[in-house]
């Protein structure tokens, strides 16, 4: 394999939560909690995730806009190629540990778009000067040559020479998209990171700037870290995906392997919320309820288990997976208090008469999608157990047996990577046993 | 509703703003209907017209600047002829709107509970116990985890989709006979987006309401729509039910729009151009500048006749009128692409992201 153009390895960026009068540090938000990837010349990694799971963070730390808190990122362009690593196993490349005037260096070889074209220009600065800006700050004092190359690239981008002397209002938003593009041209940059660069935009102008960001692509040879929350905008422009949740990677794969075949469950559920142009398609799949959990305090083992509509069953219990999901949304529910009996008496009541138990144990069970019974005596024996302790009003002890009778391996192991196909990896606990991956795949 | 007539009905509904420009025409002779119990979507461009038009029906936009003409015919009652006392009584009542940002939508130096409780008892006279109740039990509906101890958060201890959560919460306050959405969900993620248009979906059986959805992502209208209505520059293009328009898309816009689709075959690129200035807009037909199958018939006169070009579906395009050949825009067979003729994508794009 040649060399990548970029290698992150284990990045990590945690910002601390402080409190009280000295200001101690009590805890961290794990926004981007040890993620690795690779990215060859002249291609086009895709990151996605739901918002919360740090994907910008990540895209910002790799720039070292800022300061990542540990891991390495090894940037192979912008004439560095080739640099092997030194006696004590720091690389030379590694912009993390790069002074102030490699930084700068590396900052021609990296740019980043973002995705408010209106916010990312100042108002004041005519476009041409905005995008000849870079050009000045990299030390091109000729002011006509900055024009020239400045004039040209926004030819480049779809817009026309005399555009140079316009404020960024008299844009569109497609429009300053476009010039945000130049902007980052401008420097012959080897990669650009482009956080969300169409979300703000219109379907068809999204159209327009996607096919303009690979036509570009193309001519600059650039490599791109395109992050996105909207799929069909990765499987058009990306050439592979890394999934993020919560602040890891849980599944990274070619474009097509990861469409037609993914292999974490999160992936699963990511793809079947797309909404898809296709009135006869059935409606729903798999269906995430709940948002992101706290970066704070992630959950233990598999980060999405919480979520997962595929949690592992314990050894020697089978049941339906829908309820099995059910007992644990219910278990942890029930530890965190947050089961307010009285309110559910209330709507079943719907009036005068108080209503029957079994009638109050049938809504709690509706409520949390466990069917009738559970296959299993022992667990259909303990829920009956605490829902009987619930009505009693003793929340604690139900917690207790419930969260002794309900456990799962999801929750107390983290999942390794494991390889699927080339370089289709991920980290369920489902596929354990099968040929795992290197910590590193691509380290040299 | 015992009679045929449609919950909501609007006819040639025009709104122009006074501006330092002269006068600009947002929303220029729309007619539209609702029925109770199904959804219509209004889909087009940002700058068509989708939201002016459906922020015209209670006349939430300013006026002036703004002024609103035709008619909106409300179970029977012209809305636009109300006199603005009674028009709030159904504003927020019978026809409950909901926006895109729920953030800037809501007040956030109150709890959620409070402002619920405040638009009931704005239009019902309840006490503030039932009130609260009532909010705890709205909050519960739209699936707001233990809604009572909720009941006393501020907005920013809400999460995106549980401010629309909340927001939907508010809107079914006078149980609404049409819900008017503008692009609920565009701000949300995918998977948060599918929660919402599930609720939507549940609520709109449950108290049997008609909703009015304005979106421009073809994804979202396939999954919810019963009647689609095309708008582009202020005009209606096209409309029809939500199959035949996906399977025969009649007029170029509306092609073009679904082209843009990677299911459709796109490649990128989006339609060409940009949508007309609102204060002079082209003669004849408003896509026509844009069109790559105008002629010299679609650029006189005003916005072609709506012609019938299958039950239900119209059309206003030159080319489907007296004189006009419709093979000339429906060249070729319409639909997604189906795996091995996909365009320079890879081939990638012929298996629907949800088939599972």
């Amino acid at each position: 394999m040649t060399e990548p153009l970029l290698s992150v390895r284990d990045l990590k960026k945690h910002y601390p939560i402080r409190k009280g009068v000295f200001n101690r540090q009590v805890g961290a938000a794990r926004a981007v909690d040890g993620i690795s990837f690779d990215i060859a010349p002249g291609e086009t990694l895709g990151l996605v995730g739901e918002s919360g799971c740090g994907k910008s963070t990540a895209a910002s730390s790799v720039i070292r806009l800022e300061e990542p808190t540990a891991g390495e990122v090894v940037f192979n362009g912008n004439g560095r190629e080739g640099a092997a690593r030194t006696p004590d196993g720091t690389h030379p490349n590694d912009v993390t540990r790069f002074d102030d005037d490699e930084l700068k260096a590396f900052r021609r070889g990296a740019q980043m778009i973002f995705q408010d074209p209106s916010s990312s220009f100042d108002p004041r600065m005519s476009v041409g000067n905005a995008v000849g800006e870079l050009l000045k700050v990299h030390g091109m004092s000729d002011r006509h040559r900055r024009r020239a190359i400045v004039e040209d690239l926004l030819e480049r981008v779809g817009l026309s020479a005399n555009d140079f002397d316009r404020y960024p209002h008299e844009f569109s938003g497609g429009q300053k998209q476009r010039i945000a593009l130049a902007r980052a041209l401008v420097l012959n940059p080897d990669l650009i990171i482009a956080d969300e660069p169409v979300s703000a935009l219109d379907v068809s102008i999204q159209a327009e700037i996607l096919s303009l960001i690979d036509d570009l692509q193309e001519e600059f040879g650039l490599s791109l870290l395109f992050i996105s929350h909207d799929m069909s905008v990765i499987r058009q422009i990306c050439d592979r995906v890394a999934v993020m949740y919560l602040g890891e990677i849980v599944e990274i794969g070619p474009v097509e392997g990861i469409f037609s075949d993914p292999q974490h469950p999160y992936t699963e559920a990511l793809l079947s919320s797309i909404p898809t142009p296709d009135p006869r398609a059935s409606v729903g799949g798999i269906e995430l309820k709940g948002t992101v959990p706290s970066p704070t305090n992630p959950p233990s083992g598999c980060r999405f288990h919480t979520r997962c509509h595929k949690v592992i069953q314990p050894e020697g219990v089978d049941v339906d997976q829908d309820d099995w999901r059910g007992l644990l949304n219910f278990r942890d529910s029930v530890v965190a208090g947050e089961i307010d009996v009285e309110q559910v008496r209330e709507n079943v009541a719907a009036g005068e008469t108080a209503p029957a138990e079994s009638e109050v144990r049938a809504e709690l069970r509706r409520e949390f999608d466990i069917g009738e019974t559970v296959d299993d005596p022992d667990l259909e024996r303990t829920l009956s157990e605490a829902i009987g302790l619930l009505l009693q009003d003793d929340d604690e002890r139900a917690g207790e047996i419930l969260s002794n009778a309900i456990t799962t391996p999801c929750a107390q192991t983290e999942p390794a990577r494991t390889v699927h196909g080339p370089d289709h990896e991920s980290a369920c606990l489902r596929h354990e046993g099968r040929a795992s991956a290197e910590p590193n795949p691509a380290d040299d | 509703m015992s009679s045929d007539q449609p919950l909501l009905e609007v006819e040639d509904l025009t709104t122009t703003f006074s501006t330092d420009d002269g006068t600009l025409t947002a929303v220029d002779g729309v007619d539209f209907s609702v029925d109770t119990g199904e959804t219509v979507c209004i889909v087009g461009e940002s700058g068509s017209g989708k939201t002016v038009a459906t922020e015209s029906i209670t006349k939430i936009i300013k006026t002036p600047p703004g002024h609103v003409e035709g008619s909106v015919r409300y179970e029977g009652r012209d809305l636009l002829s109300l006199p603005e006392p009674k028009l709030r009584e159904i504003r927020g009542n019978e026809i409950a709107h909901i926006f895109q940002n729920p953030q800037e939508a809501m007040n956030h130096c109150y709890t959620v509970g409070w402002q619920i409780a405040e638009a009931l008892q704005i239009h019902q006279d309840v006490s503030d116990e039932a009130a609260r109740a009532k909010a705890v039990d709205l909050l519960d509906r739209v699936g707001i985890a233990n809604a009572s101890s909720r009941f006393d958060d501020y907005p920013h201890e809400f999460s995106g989709g549980q401010k629309q959560r909340v927001m939907i919460a508010m809107a079914l306050v006078g149980d609404p006979d049409l819900l008017i959405a503008d692009e609920p969900t565009t701000a949300l993620d995918v998977t948060v987006q599918a929660q919402i248009l599930k609720l939507l979906d549940e609520l709109q059986d449950e108290f049997d309401m008609g909703i009015l959805f304005v979106t421009h992502d073809l994804g979202v209208v396939a999954q919810i729509a019963d009647r689609i209505v095309v708008m582009y520059a202020g005009k209606v293009m096209e409309r029809g039910g939500v199959l035949d328009i996906f399977d025969n898309p009649a007029h170029p816009y509306t092609q073009q729009l679904l082209e843009c689709l990677p299911e459709f075959g796109g490649t990128g690129g989006g339609i060409p151009g940009t949508l007309p200035d609102p204060h002079d807009p082209p003669d004849g037909c408003r896509f026509a500048p844009r069109c790559e199958y105008a002629e010299e018939a679609c650029r006189t006169g005003g916005q072609p006749e709506e012609i019938e070009v299958a039950p239900g579906q119209r059309v206003s395009c030159v080319h489907y009128g007296p004189g006009g050949s419709p093979s000339v825009v429906r060249s070729e067979e319409f639909g997604p692409a189906n795996g091995d003729e996909t365009g320079p994508t890879g081939g990638e794009s012929g298996v629907g992201p949800a088939d599972d």
